[in-house]
């Protein structure tokens, strides 16, 4: 029973943060200065026509107002315009995007294929990269390989990644000719040039953030490293290779998992920077074309969808903590 | 898109809406080939690839602001189309229709024939129904953003709201199959120019979706969509169905097309100057960004870069509503005090321009230049006259605010603005504001919010009606126009009005010559630079031209060679 009270105060929690978020980013983009009808009213504009489009898009409505069918178009979706020619957002509606005259849900989910396999991929990699060389570093503390992966490590964090990925593209793509330097192939179409077209922007976003799990996977190995219970499991005849991966990694893993899978939340919500330097059309280069055109409902849609996956992220955390750690899951107090 | 078309929203629209298409060149870099009209001269055959960074491509005749000679062009014709000459020259040419378009004598009503023969990708043939219904369409609140100039000139327009709900549009005849008749609120000389916009091709209304056309059209060009890879690809082959014999236009060299979206322009310079596999079939559509620019100009990559000659007029408008400046010697002080070098400087060099003297740009039809002592003063102005004009005025001396766009290019214009005026004595504050922010402040609202602002202009048409109306007549100021100098001169609308209606060419460019003069003698703006812009394609492409106006390459014409 208890995980079940668990889960309900962890997505009652979660609806709650939404709601917030939408409203927030609502208010925000609507008190923005810009006119998003401005757009609609096209060249020449006249003051009447700038009047009809607000109309049509309902922005002469008060906010409050907007925001209620908002809230109510992502359960019972929304159509604007006459019988003759209605442009239908079916639900859910996460708004409806006029300067692209699609809705936004079907746009995000257009794109959410590209920014998830970038950012699985790039994961994936990482992780096993990172956490890989957190291990050996503190197993092998103090010697110069630990000392290597350590200058390694502080070189990725700091490493901006529009950077790397542009000396990647010239190293790789143009002087070696090794791998495509722009474009996306969808799974379906071959997953053999998926993966090809994927290989470059993964091996960057990879090897930045695995430069931070390696450091994070050093110190906390070091320190389960040094308590009793691995002294004692060393005691008990353990082999080393047991200790290390049963014992130590298994506690080390706790805050790992918790950056991960935020990390992977936050990256879901688009690579902005990843994709624009790979020409990858991807929920990040979404969110930056609804800017560049004061595509306001677009925008609406985008951060409500991001903030929908880092707090799904969090939920993910606290389960996965549950079943690392029994302590959180029956109520957090010690044994 | 560019620094320059970012600072006028109609620019800002046109690069959008045609994929960063707006630009700015001439031709003369290419090798010479014959009249665009000849269409069996190109070679014929190969996979174009076209790099731009637009995420989409927006098909639906109703919603774009597509030039007539750029991606829509290539599968949706129009009553009339741009013909572009290597000699640079840019004339309205018939597409649909057999002529230009035949005006009564009072120039209010014009009527249009449709060629013999013409069919949809399908077979069906083209009317003049579907002519008009695609006119209709264009007034629909559902498809909104397009380019509408013909909303405020046919009859009734104004309050005409689409025919998915507002029945037929009455100052639209089409007596029989291949005749259309366009009857206006008053003459307009240059309507040629506008049925040569997306609105005036052909939609048939039994196949048409307002949530589906502008990623599945029905073409009439040379080419068809044959298919859209979402934010990746759009890939277009060559419609049977088009014949062209009766296509002055367009020369159809490529069997195929395929728009490769969403490309950095960084990487699109990188790989045209590689020019290696498809690179070598590619151009792209943006220009070509300034570091890249130095790269090119010193490598093997030179031959193949186009550059425009002088586009749209940059200039410095001077808010004449605003405390003191509507005296008009404070503002030709203001002129004088400007340094146009040092503008030129900030802009990029020589390569971005020529100094501009005229409101009317080079490249539209009957352009003249003229002394008038101030703006055809030295590139760095006249300091002296300046301060003297500010003296004579009892220029109170208060703080400027120059208005501008928040990026670095716009910036460093801005302080070479300011480090003009001040050697005058003038004080500027520049005020940085994001795009759409700027926009607000300079375009909507009483125009409190500024004193100067830099912005940039190109017109939609080879016509100087096209350079002045929209920044000039009193009826542009404030609710989304472009009369950011605020400038309202009963003598002046009426001289524009007068020219707006005259259906002489001749007679009007001479009109329009006088406006500009007169317009410009009350120095609401200061003319700065005409921008010039630069564009790289691939080893194999051929026909890669850009004409005086507009100042971007012409897609209908672009062939490969084997």
């Amino acid at each position: 029973m208890t995980l079940v009270r668990f889960l309900a105060t962890r997505l009652a929690t979660l609806a709650f943060v939404l709601l917030a978020v939408s409203f927030l980013t609502y208010a925000l983009f609507v008190l923005l200065p810009a006119d998003p009808a401005q757009l609609a009213c096209g060249r020449p504009c006249t003051p009447e026509r700038l009047e009809t489009a607000r109309a049509f898009m309902g922005l002469d409505k008060p906010v409050v107002e907007q925001w209620w069918d908002f809230l109510r178009g992502v359960f019972a979706g929304r159509t604007f315009g006459s019988a003759n020619a209605t442009l239908t957002c079916p639900s859910p509606c996460l708004g409806y995007s006029f300067v692209r005259n699609a809705p936004v849900t079907e746009l995000i989910l257009g794109r959410f294929p590209v920014t998830a396999s970038i950012a699985v991929g790039a994961a994936v990699l990482w992780l096993v990269v990172g956490v890989g060389a957190g291990v050996v570093a503190a197993v092998r503390r103090g010697t110069a390989l630990d000392r290597g992966l350590m200058i390694a490590a502080i070189t990725g964090v700091s490493a901006p990644s529009y950077l790397v990925g542009l000396l990647g593209i010239l190293l790789f793509g143009f002087t070696l000719d090794m791998v495509p330097v722009s474009g996306y192939v969808p799974f379906a179409t071959s997953p053999v040039d998926w993966a090809w077209h994927l290989v470059l922007p993964w091996t960057v976003l990879a090897l930045l953030s695995a430069a931070i799990y390696t450091r994070l996977t050093r110190s906390q190995m070091l320190e389960e490293l040094g308590s009793p219970y691995v002294r004692t499991a060393r005691a008990k005849g353990l082999s080393e290779r047991r200790v290390v991966t049963r014992h130590a990694l298994r506690n080390a893993a706790v805050p790992v998992v918790t950056l991960f899978a935020l990390d992977l939340g936050v990256l879901l919500g688009g690579t902005v920077i990843t994709e624009r330097v790979f020409s990858m059309p991807g929920l990040g280069a979404l969110l930056m074309e609804a800017v560049g055109a004061t595509d306001v409902p677009l925008l609406v849609g985008v951060t409500v969808f991001t903030a929908a996956l880092v707090v799904v992220a969090n939920l993910a955390v606290d389960v996965v903590h549950g079943a690392l750690d029994p302590r959180v899951r029956h109520g957090g107090s010690s044994r | 898109m560019t620094t320059t078309s970012r600072t006028g929203r109609r620019a800002a629209l046109a690069g959008v809406a045609v994929a960063t298409t707006l630009a700015l060149t001439a031709c003369n870099a290419n090798a010479p080939e014959p009249a665009g009209g000849e269409t069996t001269a190109v070679q014929q055959g190969g996979e174009l690839h076209v790099l731009t960074s637009s995420t989409a491509i927006n098909w639906d005749p109703a919603t774009s602001q597509n030039l007539a000679i750029t991606t829509l062009g290539l599968v949706e014709r129009r009553l009339t189309s741009w013909r572009t000459d290597p000699d640079g020259t840019t004339e309205v040419v018939p597409d649909l229709a057999t002529d230009t378009g035949t005006p009564s004598d009072d120039g209010a009503t014009w009527t249009y024939t449709l060629k013999d023969g013409l069919t949809f990708e399908d077979g069906t043939p083209v009317t003049s129904a579907d002519v008009k219904y695609s006119v209709e369409r264009s007034f629909a609140p559902e498809l909104s953003g397009g380019l509408g100039y013909h909303k405020g000139l046919l009859e009734g327009g104004d309050d005409y709201t689409g025919p998915y709900d507002g029945g037929e549009l009455d100052s639209i005849e089409t007596p029989d199959d291949r005749t259309i008749v366009f009857h206006l609120d008053s003459a307009y000389g240059d309507w040629p120019w506008i049925v040569s916009m997306p609105a005036f091709g052909a939609v048939p209304e039994d196949q048409d979706d307002v949530e589906t056309y502008a990623t599945d059209p029905v073409a009439t060009g040379p080419y068809r969509v044959a298919e859209t890879v979402e934010g990746t690809s759009v890939t277009l082959e060559r419609n049977p169905e088009w014949d062209p014999e009766t296509d002055d236009a367009r020369a159809a060299g490529p069997d195929s097309i395929v728009f490769e979206l969403g490309q950095d322009e960084t990487v699109v310079a990188q790989r045209l100057i590689a020019d290696s596999g498809t690179d070598a079939s590619a151009f792209g559509a943006s220009f070509v960004p300034p570091a890249q620019l130095a790269q090119v100009q010193q490598g093997p990559a030179k031959d193949r870069l186009v550059t425009s000659g002088p586009g749209a007029l940059a200039y410095l408008a001077i808010n004449t509503e605003a405390e003191g400046l509507d005296d008009v010697d404070v503002r030709k002080a203001i002129s004088l005090a400007v340094d146009k070098n040092a503008y030129r400087v900030a802009a990029g060099g020589e390569i971005s321009g020529d100094f501009a003297t005229t409101l009317v740009t080079p490249g539209i039809p009957g352009r003249e230049e003229y002394s008038d002592g101030v703006n055809d003063a030295a590139p760095e102005g006249d300091v002296e006259r300046a301060e003297q004009l500010l003296e004579d005025a009892g220029w109170s001396g208060r703080e400027l605010r120059l208005v501008v766009q928040d990026d670095a290019p716009n910036l460093a214009r801005a302080q070479a603005i300011q480090q003009g005026l001040e050697r005058a004595g003038l004080t500027v504050k520049i005020v940085p504001q994001a795009a759409d922010v700027w926009t607000q402040t300079v375009t909507q609202g009483d125009g409190s919010g500024y004193d100067l602002t830099l912005s940039s202009w190109q017109p939609d048409f080879p016509s100087a009606n096209g350079n002045i109306q929209p920044l000039f007549h009193s009826s542009q100021v404030g609710g989304g126009g472009y009369n950011l100098a605020r400038y309202a001169d009963p003598e002046a609308d009426e001289l524009i009005e007068q020219a707006t209606q005259e259906t002489d060419a001749e007679q009007a460019a001479k009109l329009w010559v006088e406006a500009d003069k007169l317009i410009l003698g009350d120095a609401p703006v200061v003319p700065l630079i005409y921008t010039k812009n630069s564009f790289l394609h691939g080893s194999k492409v051929e026909n890669f031209r850009i004409p005086d106006f507009p100042a971007y390459p012409n897609y209908l014409q672009v062939s490969l060679s084997r």
